[in-house]
């Protein structure tokens, strides 16, 4: 029936307001952190297996042949960084701040999280390249 | 207070705790954000070692303000993102009876996972650090 | 109405005429599009345009409309994507000359653009959008309200009940339970209304596991909505008001 739309209607934001872009990529980028937290949670529970086993899995998913780990992390950052910067916006919401000036704030909070993103990015590259 | 016969009884299920639960979603995402920072810096930037291996990890746990953080943290992440999940399994639109099944299987997911989380972040906090 | 045979001249006639596509269903449950030239000197508003589709070229079209005006309600319609009035959208302002008209999104379509309505006024009843108090109703005057006391739910009493907010946010999309924006400003309406004692039982309902949680702040809702109700800002404040309201109980109860 007409009624039911489908979930792919929660990601049809074309033609609508930021606030329906917003609430999509939140979704998303929520289902994908959940995801990572249960396989985080996986890969620190070889630190009980020593540190010959761990330091193999973390260093072949850093510098050996599993390194498109790397790229992963790198998308991964991306969407902690979204996340973390429209929920901000969400609990300013909440108290009643910036509510007739949502696009200013979404661009505004994005803007400087993916400076910070940017920022990160190139540390954590130095870091793990310089060591 | 006194019951007033006009009212229609409503169909919707009565208040159960949506307003709290929410209010913590919101809580605990600004935490989260705090939370979160400061676990990146650590582990990507800052770990004076390359890329938390090994002793390094262990050395961060011993120390017991850092065990408490982060056994806080997996309380405080698991709630969040459980939370969320429920949210979005609510609003594919799932009968009532389904509802409840749905809620307390996120319940007993939530109180599996922070008792390994939290036992696992114990344990590793008494493994002896092995001679260099 | 057919367009001109020779090229020139269609291309003409084209320019003085809107293109409406329309989607229709009828008792089989055929769905398709049915194209329909308007002359554009003899309409203004898109309304006008389906109403001289009706009179002039088809008269199987069916369309719910009553006041012409933006207040019954009624003619609530998605216009090039968008959920607006009919009435009150003005066809040449749309910036383009191909209308494509369907019925709102979110709710069952029972002919054509005519949609069942009535999930909408159950989920607003359910928010009893009504007086409540809590003496024997008998007063020696009428309930005296001033006028600051009254602009304190002016806004949220300029609702029309067009269903249009209901079209636009997506959770009703997916979970017809939820309770809505409408609901919720009605809710809203009432709570702040200085005459009404019943915060208290409203508050529940949407307190509940349809009500105010389910809100993700899209904000398409006050988009849409042609008198300006504003019902995602409801739900904010409703927000706080529930919450106040589930910890009050919390400690009435000890």
């Amino acid at each position: 029936m007409e009624s039911r739309a489908g979930v792919l209607e929660w990601f049809r934001f074309k033609g609508k307001g930021i606030g329906y872009f917003g609430y999509a990529f939140q979704r998303l980028s929520g289902v994908v952190i959940v995801f990572y937290l249960y396989l985080h949670y996986i890969v620190l529970s070889n630190l009980l297996r020593g540190p010959v086993t761990y330091n193999d899995i973390v260093g072949s998913i850093t510098y050996g042949p599993y390194d498109i780990f790397v790229a992963f992390d790198v998308l991964l950052a991306l969407v902690i960084f979204y996340h973390g910067a429209n929920g901000i916006r969400l609990a300013l919401n909440e108290m009643g701040i910036g509510l007739k000036h949502n696009k200013l704030f979404f661009y505004l909070f994005e803007a400087v999280s993916m400076v910070l993103l940017v920022a990160f990015l190139y540390y954590a590259w130095r870091f793990i390249a310089v060591g | 207070m006194m019951e007033n016969r006009n009212l229609i009884r409503p169909k919707t299920s009565r208040g159960t705790l949506g307003p709290v639960q929410w209010f913590f979603q919101v809580i605990s995402g600004v935490f989260l954000v705090f939370f979160v920072g400061v676990h990146l810096y650590l582990a990507h930037i800052n770990f004076g070692h390359p890329i938390a291996f090994y002793d390094s990890v262990l050395n961060n746990m011993h120390n017991p303000w850092w065990l408490a953080f982060y056994i806080a943290f997996d309380w405080i992440v698991t709630y969040h993102a459980l939370n969320g999940v429920k949210g979005i399994i609510y609003d594919m639109g799932i009968k009532p009876s389904t509802r409840k099944v749905v809620a307390y299987g996120l319940i007993a997911l939530y109180v599996v996972s922070i008792i390994y989380g939290t036992a696992l972040a114990i344990a590793v906090s008494h493994i002896a650090v092995p001679p260099p | 109405m057919e367009t001109g045979s020779k090229g020139i001249l269609s291309e003409i006639m084209t320019r003085t005429e809107y293109e409406f596509s329309v989607k229709r269903k009828d008792d089989r449950g055929n769905v398709r599009y049915s194209r329909y030239m308007v002359p554009k000197d003899r309409i203004s508003t898109v309304l006008e345009g389906l109403i001289y589709i009706t009179e002039n070229l088809d008269q199987t079209l069916s369309v719910r409309y009553s006041c012409r005006m933006e207040i019954c309600g009624s003619c609530g319609m998605e216009i090039n994507g968008k959920p607006k009035m009919a009435c009150s959208t003005i066809a040449s302002k749309l910036g383009t000359d191909k209308i494509r008209i369907e019925p709102l999104k979110h709710y069952d379509v029972v002919k054509d653009l005519v949609v069942d309505i009535d999930p909408f006024f159950e989920k607003y009843r359910e928010g009893l959008p009504y007086i409540i108090r809590d003496d024997d109703g008998n007063y020696a005057s009428e309930l005296k309200q001033t006028p600051e006391e009254f602009k304190e739910y002016e806004k949220y009493s300029m609702c029309i009940k067009c269903g249009l907010c209901l079209d636009a946010c997506p959770i009703v999309g997916t979970d017809p339970d939820y309770i809505g924006p409408a609901a919720m400003a009605g809710v809203l309406r009432y709570n702040l209304d200085s005459r009404d004692q019943g915060s208290k039982y409203r508050l529940e309902i949407i307190n509940g596991e349809e009500g105010t949680s389910r809100c993700h702040f899209v904000g398409e809702c006050s988009e849409a909505c042609p008198k300006g109700v504003d019902p995602s800002f409801a739900i904010q404040l409703l927000r706080s008001q529930g919450l106040k309201h589930e910890i009050g109980k919390i400690f009435r109860r000890e």
